[in-house]
């Protein structure tokens, strides 16, 4: 904990976040993901909340400047969860198994009730006899609550040159 | 259960891989042509060593010395702009050994330097330095012949750039033909020009290149395939149907669907999912594109969606918005992809956004659409292993048939037909011409069918 954490109170929107929690938070999240729990995973996002997957030569441009591969808004997130708990999003049925690496979790600026958070991924996928995998960092941007943490924009950055042969985002990455 | 086919020899096109027959109106191809690594190699050399290929758009190197390095035909490049504007498209190999000599995938440099030995370019290909040159001094024209290799031919359409490795054959524009004036109406709804945007999707399918050719000219999978996307269009309110859509053949392989059932098109044709305010912005473009190109052309070009093919590795999405896409073929079950968003300039920011989240919620290995399509081409690719060496009717064999009927009858062809595929097929057929194969018991690919 920072002396600016200890500073604030425990409770409310100003309350102390530590790294601890946030790393529970991601570790969960991921869980949710890696079991395909979608609905449970939808609940960790605020409403009007992003979800950005820029494309691999990406050098921070903002969607309105470039290409991205994912560029949710809510209302996307929303139909891409009703997708995937279609059977007839083919490309992830069956599902791919995915199992998710988070480390290296660091808090950021903090502005009110909004935290930034960095951190690192691994994800793993197995599916049709191949395996890829995803390396790359997530930017967070953290709604603090008295009930714990909201997700208002997930970011997830590609480290990799290129999306490997028979790789595709058609998970939550 | 034994199956028996009655003798009878279908037509044979340029190869006995594909099997035309106007009598039981049936249309196959054999899958060794997306397996078999004699085919690739075929392709390598009678297709990409002599067509027009596509390599990028000027918009993606608009400064002087801009350049990107980029594998077109399996040949690394530098696809560049020189000092004094011109586009250059150089081997991305050093004339003095061979070492790769842009190691960046993109960048701006007055020159262009081996790290190897520091034999130093300029971007128009002149030598500009080579260290301890004295050395070379009794060699007459030795400077001469160490310049960068180009391309053989560069030339552009509507700013696409294409390349050809044959130093003669027909020019771009004979090769693009029909396919040209499509691509210059993806340009009209811009008075101020288009660009292509930063933010390359780069992907790799394990599946032949053309199973995706096929994939884009195919209406007929778009609802159970994308079922899922359809739904989510049809719950914003665009409306979705397969009638009055019409498949195209443009010549020597190029095709297009015709989309009229598709109703959204940003700045065009306005839907519900754009939102209320982008409304008046969709009048404003229609006024200004009959103004300046009149009634006929205007709405030729802002009332129909178009997927265009450009044989052999360039498709152009004009869609609810623009996406162009090149492949590139690594092995006989393994394509690269490159997509880019192609926009037009000085529109607004709120119609910016619209347009670059509609695209990329459809288009790539990203969207709600596209990994479906991938899936398929990747379940074909590993799907056609199980009748590999099956020489039983038509066990090994694909169909395309669907809507022959309507060509003996001379009617236009539907996108939910498969007549694009066909007229690319015949082409490919001609283009690769007889090929050895090991894929194939019983047949060398040159005596015609034979089943």
């Amino acid at each position: 904990m920072t002396e600016l954490d200890t500073a604030r109170p425990a409770t409310g929107a100003g309350r102390t976040v530590t790294r601890a929690e946030v790393e529970e938070f991601l570790y969960h999240e991921a869980e949710l993901l890696d079991t395909w729990r979608l609905d449970d995973w939808f609940a960790l996002l605020a409403e009007g909340s992003t979800y950005e997957v820029p494309t691999n030569d990406w050098t921070g441009w903002s969607t309105l400047e470039g290409g991205f591969f994912k560029s949710d808004d809510y209302g996307l997130l929303k139909a891409r969860v009703k997708r995937l708990k279609s059977r007839k999003a083919h490309a992830e049925n069956p599902h791919s198994r995915t199992q998710r690496m988070v480390s290296n979790v660091r808090l950021g600026e903090r502005a009110g009730d909004l935290l930034e958070i960095r951190a690192n991924f691994i994800v793993h996928r197995f599916r049709d006899d191949t395996t890829q995998a995803y390396v790359g960092h997530y930017e967070y941007l953290l709604e603090v609550t008295d009930d714990g943490l909201l997700i208002r924009r997930r970011r997830a950055v590609l480290t990799n040159e290129a999306m490997a042969a028979g790789a595709r985002l058609s998970f939550i990455l | 259960m034994t199956q028996t086919v009655a003798p009878h020899t279908p037509e044979v096109i340029g190869n006995d891989l594909v099997a035309e027959d106007w009598e039981r109106l049936t249309f196959r191809v054999h899958r060794s042509a997306y397996r078999s690594e004699d085919v690739f190699r075929a392709e390598r050399e009678r297709i990409w060593m002599t067509s027009w290929l596509y390599l990028g758009h000027e918009t993606e190197i608009p400064r002087p010395n801009d350049f990107k390095s980029r594998v077109v035909g399996g040949k690394p490049l530098i696809f560049v702009r020189d000092a004094q504007g011109q586009i250059r498209v150089w081997l991305n190999a050093c004339p003095h050994r061979g070492t790769i000599l842009c190691r960046e995938p993109e960048g701006n440099n007055k020159h262009i330097q081996c790290f190897y030995h520091a034999w130093t370019f300029r971007t128009d290909g002149e030598i500009a330095a080579i260290p301890g040159e004295d050395a070379y001094d009794f060699s007459p024209g030795f400077r001469e012949s160490v310049k960068l290799r180009a391309v053989p031919r560069v030339d552009t359409h509507e700013g696409f750039v294409f390349i050809s490795f044959a130093p003669e054959g027909p020019s771009l524009l004979e090769h693009l033909g029909k396919a040209a004036d499509i691509m210059t109406m993806a340009t009209l709804q811009a008075p101020e020009g288009m660009t292509v945007l930063p933010g390359v999707q780069r992907y790799s399918v394990k599946g032949n290149w053309k199973l995706s050719v096929e994939n884009a000219m195919d209406g007929y999978h778009f609802a159970p395939t994308h079922n899922t996307f359809v739904g989510y269009l049809r719950e914003t309110g665009y409306a979705v149907t397969d009638d009055d859509q019409y498949a195209y053949d443009l010549g020597d392989g190029h095709g297009m669907l015709r989309l009229t059932g598709h109703g959204g098109r940003i700045g065009m044709i306005w839907e519900p999912r754009f939102g209320e305010a982008e409304k008046e912005h969709t009048e404003q473009v229609r006024a200004e594109m009959i103004a300046r190109l009149g009634e006929e052309r205007a709405l030729q070009a802002a009332d129909a969606s178009r997927i265009l093919y450009v044989f052999p590795n360039l498709m152009l999405f004009d869609l609810e918005a623009l996406s162009i896409r090149q492949f590139e073929p690594v092995s006989a079950g393994v394509t690269d992809v490159r997509a880019w968003q192609y926009v037009p300039n000085g529109e607004p920011e709120e119609t910016r956004q619209i347009r670059l989240r509609t695209m990329a919620s459809f288009i790539g290995p990203g969207g709600l659409a596209t990994p479906d399509d991938m899936e398929a081409y990747e379940a074909v690719q590993r799907g056609i292993e199980a009748t590999k060496g099956d020489d039983r009717g038509f066990n090994d064999w694909s169909d395309m048939s669907r809507g022959m009927i309507s060509e003996v009858r001379g009617e236009q062809g539907r996108s939910i037909d498969e007549g694009a595929m066909r007229s690319f097929w015949r082409a490919w057929s001609r283009a690769v011409g007889p090929v050895e194969s090991d894929d194939r018991p019983g047949s060398t690919s040159t005596t015609g069918a034979n089943r």
